[in-house]
C-alpha cells in the first residue's frame, strides 16, 4: 500500500505564533492522482505545499514523499519534485532559455535530453522567438510559462503547483492542464492548489478543502456533493457551503446600499 | 494646467524619494516635524548670518574697508545664480542616482486625467525639494536680511528671483537628460542585443567613476571663494550659453544697464520655458519606461559541459556560479559592488599622487602604493561579495529554497564564484601596480600572496555572515545583507585581516624607517631569512581561518535552506 502512496500526511501542523496555518493534518495521495487542494486566503494550503517540499518545517507529525521522509532527505525529495510557488520570482536578468537550461542543470539533465525538453516546450507554449530575451521583458503570463517549464521539464515524480494557470492564455492554460492528465497517467502525482473552481472540477481526480488549516473535506466531486447533500450542485456552491462562507446575498445587498 | 494635479504628484514623488532611501518601506511613517525641520533650520540659520554679516558691515567705521566690503557682496550676488545652477544640478542629478538601485519606480499614471506637461512641472519641482530648496533658503534668508543695512534690498529682490529661475532650470535640465538616458540606454539595448549587456556594465562604471572623481575632486581640491571668483569672471565670457544669462542679467541690474537686465532676465525665463517644453514633448514620446527587450542570444540552443563542469563542478553548482556571473553582469543595482572598491581605490590613490607631484619621492612610497593596489582592490571585492552574494538572491531565492542543492554546494559555488572574481581584480591591479611602480622580487611576492591569503580567507568569513545575515527584501531597493551583520563583518574581516598580515608587518616597518631619513635612530634588526618564515605563517593563520569559517558557513548554509518559511 505505501508502494502506492506518493504522499502521506501523518498529524502535520504549522503555527505561525498565535496563527495555526495547519491543524493536524492527515492526508494521503495515490501516484498518479491528480488531488486539488481548495480553500479560502489563509486556510493552509499554501504551508501545507511548503511543508511537503521542506520549505517549511512542521512542529509535528511527519512527512512522507515518495518513501523519503522530508526532514531525513529533503535534497532527495526536492530532486524528485517540480514546484511552481503561488507568485513566483523568477531570475528576470536571464533570459528565458538561460533560465531553463540552470533549471535543467540544477536538476542534473544530460544535454541531449535537457535541449530535446526545453525546445518541446517552448514551442507548445508559445515562447518560441523570445527565448533569447530576458525574462524582465515578458509579461505575467510568459513568466508564468517559464516557470511551469522548469516546474516540469526534468520530469518530476510529483508536482507541487500553486495557482499554477494563472496568467495563461486560454491555448496554454489548455495544454498544460492536458500534459498533466497526460503526467498522472504515466503516474505523475500533481498536487494543485487553485481558487478558480471550474479547473480543479474539471482537472482533479479528488478535491480536498481545507479550512482554517483543517481539511474539512476530502473526495470525489460525487463523494463532496453527497458529503454537502447537494446532489446536482456545482464545486462552487458545495465549496461555500462546506467552508461555511455560502451567506454571499447579505454581503451583495449591504454593497448595494 | 492643474495646479491641484501638480501639488499631488509632487508630494507622491517626494513621499517615494524619502521612503526609497529609509529602510522601511512597507510601515512608513512620516514626520512632518522632522521633514520640515531642515528648512526652518536653513531659514534660521540664514537669518542668523545675515544679521551677523549687517552688524559686522555696521561696525566697520573705515570708509574705504566699508566700500570693498560692499564690492565684494555686489559680486558675491552676482555669482549667486551660476552657483545656484551648479549645486541644483548637481543634487538633482544625485536624486536621479538614487533611483537607479531601487526596485520600485514611480510610473506617470497615464489612464488618469492628467496631463505631461503637469507629470513634467511635479517632476522638475520634486527634484528640487530636498538640498537645492534647502541651500537656496539659507542663502535667500541671508541675503535679503544682509542687505538692507548694505543697502542693496532691490538687488537681494531680483537675485532671489534669480536663484529659484536658476535652480528651475538646473532640475529642468536634468528632468530632460534623465528622458534622455532612457531613450538612449533603450535605443542601445535594441540595436546591441547581447553588447547591450557589455555596454551597461561599463558605461555605469564609468559613469559612477567619472561623477565620483569629480564630486570629490570638487569636495577636497576647489575651495569656495575660489569656485565663486572664477564664476564671477567667467560668466560674462560665456554669456552665448543660456545656463549663465542670469548672472550676466544680475550683473548688469547692478552695473545700471536696465535694457541689458531685462533682455538677459526675459531671454533666461524664454530659455527655461522652452527647455520644460521640450521635456513636456520628450515625455509624451519616451516618458512611459518600459523594461527593454534585451535580446541575448539567437538562433538554435546548443547546451554545453562547460569549464566549470570539467574542473571539478557538479552540474548544479556550475549553474549556480554562471547564473550569479550573469546576475553581476546585469543587474543594475549588483553593479554598485564593483563600483565601490573601485572607487575607494582610485580617490585615495589620486588624493596621494596629486600631494606627491612637485617632489620626488622616496622609494617607499612605491612599495607601498605597489601593496596598497595589490591588496585593497580585491579584498574590498571579496568582503562586499562574500556579504552580498546570498541577500542577492532577492525574491528568487525561492528557487534555490526548492532546488535539489545541498548547503555543502551552495557554499562551494557562492565561494567560488566570490574569490574568482576578487582575484580577477587584483589580477588587473597587480599588473597596474607593476607598470607604475616596478616593485622589487620582495615586494611583488609579498603582495601578490598577501592579497591572495586575504582574499581566500576573508571571502569565507563574508560568506559566513553574509549567509547568516541574509536580507532578500527588494523594496524599496535590494538589501542583500542586513545592517548590523555587515558592520560585524566589516569588523571582523578588519581584526583578521590584520591579523593574517601580521606576520608582514616588521618588515614593512623597517622598509618604512629605512627610507625615513629623520628617524634613521630607528631601525628594526630583522634577519635575511625572516620573510621566508613571515610569508608561510601568514599563510597558516589565513589557513586556519578560512577553514573555521568554512565550517561556520556551512552550518549556517543547512540553517539557511530550512528557512523558507521566514
Amino acid at each position: 500500500m505505501t508502494n502506492l502512496l506518493a504522499l502521506k500526511l501523518t498529524s502535520v501542523s504549522k503555527r505561525y505564533g498565535d496563527v495555526t496555518a495547519v491543524d493536524y493534518l492527515d492526508l494521503d495521495v495515490k501516484k498518479g492522482e491528480i488531488l486539488g487542494l481548495l480553500g479560502p486566503n489563509g486556510s493552509g494550503k499554501s504551508t501545507t505545499l511548503k511543508m511537503i517540499l521542506g520549505l517549511v518545517k512542521p512542529d509535528s507529525g511527519s512527512v512522507n514523499v515518495l518513501g523519503i521522509n522530508v526532514e531525513d532527505d529533503p535534497v532527495a525529495v526536492k530532486r524528485k519534485v517540480g514546484y511552481v510557488p503561488e507568485s513566483p520570482r523568477v531570475y528576470e536578468f536571464l533570459t528565458g532559455l538561460e533560465f531553463l537550461d540552470f533549471t535543467g542543470d540544477v536538476y542534473g539533465m544530460q544535454l541531449e535530453e535537457k535541449k530535446k525538453r526545453i525546445e518541446e516546450f517552448l514551442k507548445a507554449l508559445d515562447l518560441e522567438g523570445r527565448e533569447g530575451d530576458m525574462i524582465s521583458s515578458y509579461s505575467e503570463g510568459m513568466k508564468q510559462k517559464v516557470v511551469i517549464i522548469s516546474a516540469i521539464m526534468h520530469r518530476p515524480e510529483l508536482l507541487l503547483l500553486d495557482e499554477p494557470l494563472s496568467g495563461l492564455d486560454p491555448k496554454s492554460a489548455r495544454i498544460v492542464k492536458d500534459l498533466l492528465h497526460e503526467m498522472a497517467s504515466q503516474g505523475v502525482t500533481t498536487i494543485m492548489s487553485t481558487h478558480i473552481l471550474e479547473i480543479a472540477q474539471a482537472m482533479c481526480d479528488r478535491i480536498a478543502i481545507m479550512y482554517d488549516g483543517r481539511l474539512s473535506a476530502l473526495g470525489t466531486m460525487e463523494e463532496l456533493r453527497q458529503r454537502a447533500r447537494m446532489p446536482d450542485s456545482g464545486l462552487e456552491d458545495i465549496f461555500l457551503k462546506l467552508t461555511g462562507t455560502g451567506d454571499i446575498k447579505p454581503v451583495v445587498e449591504a454593497l448595494m446600499k | 494646467m492643474n495646479w491641484k494635479n501638480v501639488l499631488r504628484l509632487v508630494s507622491v514623488d517626494r513621499k517615494y524619494s524619502r521612503v526609497i532611501r529609509g529602510t522601511r518601506f512597507r510601515r512608513f511613517r512620516e514626520n512632518r516635524i522632522v521633514t520640515y525641520a531642515l528648512y526652518i533650520g536653513a531659514c534660521l540659520f540664514g537669518l542668523l548670518i545675515g544679521w551677523l554679516v549687517a552688524n559686522f558691515y555696521n561696525g566697520i567705521s573705515d570708509t574705504t574697508l566699508k566700500e570693498l566690503f560692499l564690492q565684494g557682496a555686489t559680486s558675491l550676488f552676482t555669482t549667486l545664480p551660476t552657483l545656484a545652477l551648479l549645486y541644483g544640478l548637481v543634487f538633482s542629478q544625485m536624486g536621479q542616482m538614487q533611483r537607479i538601485g531601487a526596485k520600485v519606480s514611480i510610473q506617470p499614471l497615464y489612464w488618469f486625467p492628467i496631463t505631461w506637461k503637469e507629470h513634467t512641472l511635479a517632476s522638475i519641482l520634486a527634484n528640487l525639494i530636498g538640498w537645492p530648496l534647502i541651500i537656496t533658503i539659507f542663502i535667500g534668508s541671508s541675503t535679503s536680511l544682509a542687505s538692507v543695512p548694505l543697502g542693496l534690498a532691490p538687488l537681494a529682490v531680483f537675485t532671489m528671483l534669480a536663484l529659484l529661475a536658476s535652480l528651475f532650470l538646473a532640475s529642468v535640465t536634468t528632468e530632460v537628460f534623465k528622458i534622455l538616458q532612457v531613450r538612449i540606454s533603450g535605443a542601445v539595448t535594441k540595436v546591441a542585443g547581447r553588447a547591450a549587456i557589455w555596454v551597461r556594465l561599463l558605461g555605469s562604471i564609468l559613469f559612477f567613476i567619472i561623477f565620483y572623481l569629480a564630486y570629490f575632486s570638487l569636495y577636497y581640491s576647489v575651495s569656495l571663494p575660489a569656485l565663486i571668483e572664477s564664476i564671477a569672471g567667467g560668466q560674462r565670457i560665456l554669456w552665448f550659453i543660456p545656463y549663465v544669462w542670469l548672472g550676466i542679467a544680475l550683473s548688469a541690474f547692478i552695473s545700471g544697464l536696465m535694457l541689458e537686465t531685462m533682455i538677459f532676465f526675459l531671454a533666461s525665463l524664454a530659455f527655461i520655458y522652452f527647455l520644460f517644453l521640450a521635456a513636456a514633448r520628450l515625455n509624451v514620446r519616451f516618458g512611459l519606461y518600459e523594461a527593454p527587450s534585451i535580446t541575448i542570444s539567437h538562433g538554435a540552443y546548443i547546451p554545453k559541459a562547460g569549464l566549470l563542469g570539467r574542473v571539478g563542478f557538479s552540474s548544479i553548482e556550475a549553474a549556480i556560479i554562471k547564473k550569479d556571473f550573469r546576475a553581476f553582469t546585469r543587474r543594475r543595482e549588483l553593479m554598485y559592488i564593483f563600483i565601490m572598491p573601485i572607487v575607494f581605490t582610485i580617490i585615495p590613490l589620486i588624493s596621494s599622487m596629486r600631494g606627491a607631484t612637485g617632489g620626488s619621492l622616496p622609494s617607499a612610497f612605491y612599495s607601498f602604493l605597489f601593496v596598497y593596489l595589490t591588496l585593497l582592490p580585491g579584498t574590498l571585492m571579496t568582503v562586499a561579495l562574500g556579504s552580498f552574494i546570498i541577500g542577492s538572491e532577492g525574491g528568487g531565492v525561492w528557487y534555490i529554497y526548492s532546488s535539489p542543492i545541498s548547503a555543502k554546494s551552495l557554499v562551494k559555488a557562492k565561494y567560488f564564484f566570490a574569490t574568482l572574481f576578487s582575484f580577477a581584480i587584483t589580477l588587473v591591479c597587480f599588473f597596474i601596480g607593476v607598470l607604475l611602480t616596478s616593485p622589487s622580487l620582495q615586494i611583488t611576492t609579498i603582495g601578490l600572496t598577501e592579497a591572495i591569503l586575504l582574499i581566500f580567507s576573508l571571502g569565507m568569513v563574508s560568506l559566513t555572515f553574509g549567509i547568516r545575515g541574509a536580507d532578500f527584501r527588494e523594496f524599496p531597493r535590494p538589501r542583500m545583507i542586513r545592517p548590523l551583520w555587515s558592520f560585524i563583518n566589516g569588523l571582523v574581516c578588519i581584526l583578521l585581516a590584520l591579523t593574517i598580515i601580521s606576520p608582514i608587518i616588521p618588515y614593512g616597518l623597517k622598509i618604512l624607517f629605512e627610507t625615513m631619513q629623520a628617524s634613521a635612530a630607528i631601525s628594526i634588526p630583522l634577519p635575511e631569512s625572516y620573510l621566508y618564515a613571515a610569508l608561510p605563517l601568514s599563510g597558516i593563520i589565513a589557513l586556519v581561518v578560512t577553514y573555521l569559517f568554512y565550517r561556520k558557513t556551512v552550518e549556517n548554509a543547512e540553517e539557511f535552506l530550512l528557512k523558507a518559511e521566514t
